[in-house]
């Protein structure tokens, strides 16, 4: 068992490689579905019931959708489409897309919940809708939602691990590289489950300190 | 795509769907009894479940299975892959419920506990007969937002070969050179059976919320 | 209308929410420097009217101009656009009966946001003023405390301090003591006290009748969201014109008077 352990130790670049690819994907991911979400979640509470409508369509269906079919559909569907992405950009984009719809529900779930009055002075202020939704609404609102979306951080994290299946090159897929060249299958992959857990603690160490920082403006 | 096909993707998703029910089945109970052990601060074996949990809550299912599926036999134990699927599913989704029932226990009221107790309830009644109807209750929205998280990722069984959705849209795909219609056709079968869980949990969360309003 | 005493001039206001008649024709004006007290039971409209002054309701009939602009409604009689509506929200300074701080900002921050952002004045001018401000609450101590860690009364004095600071024409206050513990109403009081004293214009819903009696400059009875009476403190409390009001005073004398 030992041996087995030494033998991915020597094979220890492929697999922080792979740690470096999931790290990267999942946090660029992660930054760029909070974003779209943020740009989403103001349609899914607009008044407007068309524009409210559809944003809800959106978010339901990718709910819905299990990832790993959206993936596939992303990675076949976007050259029938005439666009041709490498895998790296197509997973990226696939983990995005989704996310970016629970990303919108959270902030929804959170900007519900926020009591009325604080949003109500910045109008009796003179906050136009913009600046309103930026400067009142927002703030509070993402450090409120930070645990949950800690969460999804990790569940974007696990995710990625699905993009095994169109070879892009993460963690899980280092690891399979390694069982499959040497046949060290357990040393492989708790090296990799190790791996993941180590992520999740940062992911959840950062949310705490978040936390706190949050507890203070409550 | 010919009526077949469709057919053998139905098919696989029959065999998803009873593969997390199963998971379900024995992930729940299990789930509740680390909870207890975490609850009652058992010694030393509260730590190895917060451990085990927080290990299997970060562990994506792909890794978890490509683990079990090549590890297992290689050790000695035998291993299928429905099998690896089962024990699989059921590893992930005990770690998650664990969380579900440890926080309507945490959050049950002390006071109520002690009033049992003042009635010279033993420690089993005093769990099955005032503990436990209520934490069901509490939980039930968590645990049917697990299910549906679940069987989210049951397409990924495919990877280990268990004939499923999944598979049956790759294959399906290899032999027509149309590798999308079969994942649509898999999406409109997956789709429905996630959204009836979602709308599940709403509607319970939804009816909890007017009962409490009406009090 | 363009008459520069008046700052608010009200009339035929009506809101109704679904069938419920909240608010019926209600006209009256308010002059530099006067402190409005708007009394009424609960429910009769009080806070409503305030909230259609600044149009966070929207009101359903009637006009309310702020010195001489029409609010809400353009020229052309068509609903504002936001931007034209924030521009006038500017001129009215609004504090809220729970406080409504922004929690993620420290308390001088809170004081500084709608300046800073809203009528985007320099920020070091609008820090210096700020801080007067504070100065004046009796609250310079807590310039970098989180709201979540003052007290109620502190709160509403930050509240107070938030809306003086972008220097409006009038101030409105809707129940500014109703939510604090007995003991910390006196220390807003205070303050507001000192504002009338100083010719601030202020309309004020609140149920503190000894406060009504000793500051008000004027003094409006609301009920059943019809404006029925208005005068002088000295006229309403003790001669008032009618039975609702004579009602009204009996019950809260007690609480007046202690």
């Amino acid at each position: 068992m030992i041996h087995d352990f030494l033998v991915v130790w020597s094979e220890r670049g492929l697999l922080l490689s792979g740690l470096a690819n999931t790290t990267i994907l999942s946090v660029l991911s992660a930054i760029m579905a909070l974003a779209l979400g943020i740009i989403l979640v103001p349609g899914l509470m607009s008044k407007r019931k068309a524009i409210a409508a559809a944003m809800r369509f959106f978010v339901d269906g990718m709910r819905c959708v299990p990832f790993l079919l959206f993936a596939y559909i992303v990675y076949y569907g976007l050259p029938s489409l005439g666009l041709r992405f490498d895998n790296w950009s197509s997973g990226l984009l696939a983990l995005t897309i989704y996310n970016a719809a629970y990303m919108a529900e959270i902030l929804r779930g959170a900007w519900v919940a926020q009591p009325r009055e604080p949003i109500e002075a910045g109008s009796a202020f003179g906050f136009s809708d913009f600046l309103l939704f930026r400067r009142i609404i927002l703030p509070p609102l993402l450090l409120n939602v930070s645990p949950i979306i800690g969460n999804q951080m990790i569940q974007i994290i696990k995710d990625s691990a699905f993009l095994t299946i169109i070879a892009l090159p993460e963690l899980t897929h280092a690891a399979s590289s390694i069982q499959s060249r040497h046949y060290v299958p357990f040393a492989a992959f708790i090296s990799a489950v190790l791996l993941y857990w180590g992520l999740c603690l940062l992911v959840e160490a950062g949310v705490s300190v978040v936390g706190r920082v949050a507890e203070a403006r409550r | 795509m010919s009526l077949n096909d469709v057919l053998a993707i139905l098919q696989g998703a029959l065999a998803t769907v009873t593969l997390s029910a199963i998971g379900i089945l024995i992930g729940l109970p299990i789930g509740l009894g680390l909870a207890l052990i975490r609850w009652a601060r058992v010694p030393v074996l509260s730590g190895i479940v917060a451990v085990y949990v927080s290990v299997l809550r970060a562990t994506p299912l792909v890794t978890l299975l490509l683990l079990l599926f090549f590890a297992l036999p290689n050790i000695g134990i035998p291993l299928g892959p429905i099998s690896a699927a089962i024990l699989a599913l059921t590893m992930n989704t005990s770690a998650f419920n664990c969380e579900v029932w440890r926080s309507s226990l945490v959050n049950f009221p002390k006071d109520q506990y002690e009033a049992a107790q003042s009635f010279g309830m033993q420690a089993g009644q005093r769990f099955r007969r005032i503990i436990l109807p209520q934490i069901i209750h509490d939980s039930l929205p968590g645990l049917v937002n697990e299910m549906s998280l679940l069987i989210k990722v049951t397409p990924v069984l495919a990877v280990v070969g268990v004939v499923d959705i999944t598979r049956a849209a790759v294959r399906i795909g290899a032999q027509t050179y149309e590798p999308l219609p079969p994942f649509l056709v898999a999406v409109a079968i997956y789709a429905p059976i996630v959204y009836a869980l979602v709308a599940l949990q709403r509607f319970i969360e939804k009816r909890r919320a007017a009962a409490e309003a009406s009090t | 209308m363009n008459d520069p005493q008046k700052i608010l001039y009200i009339a035929g206001l009506s809101k109704s929410f679904g069938k419920l008649q909240v608010l019926s024709d209600i006209s009256f004006s308010v002059e530099r420097g006067e402190t409005i007290c708007l009394l009424g039971p609960s429910g009769s409209g009080k806070s409503t009217l305030l909230r259609c002054i600044n149009w966070l309701e929207r009101p359903n009939a009637g006009r309310i101009y702020l010195n001489g602009s029409e609010i809400g409604v353009t020229g052309h009689g068509l609903v504002m656009k936001d931007s034209e509506l924030s521009k006038l929200r500017t001129r009215m300074g609004m504090v809220f009966q729970h406080f409504a701080l922004w929690p993620h900002l420290t308390v001088l921050q809170n004081v500084m946001e709608a300046p800073v952002q809203v009528q985007k004045r320099a920020k070091a001018e609008v820090e210096a003023e700020a801080l007067a401000l504070l100065a004046k609450v009796g609250l310079s101590d807590k310039r970098d405390v989180f709201p979540a860690r003052l007290s109620g009364g502190q709160k509403q004095r930050v509240g107070i301090a938030r809306a003086l600071a972008m220097k409006p024409d009038v101030l409105l206050f809707d129940e500014p003591t109703s939510a604090l513990d007995p003991e910390l109403v006196g220390e807003v009081l205070l303050v507001m006290r000192a504002l009338a004293s100083e010719g601030m214009t202020m309309v004020i819903v609140t149920h503190e009748m000894a406060f009504a009696r000793d500051v008000a400059s004027r003094i409006l009875f609301l009920d059943q969201g019809r404006l029925i009476e208005s005068g002088t403190p000295a006229d309403f409390f003790t001669r008032p014109q009618t039975e609702r009001a004579r009602l009204f005073i009996q019950r809260y004398a007690g609480v007046a008077a202690a």
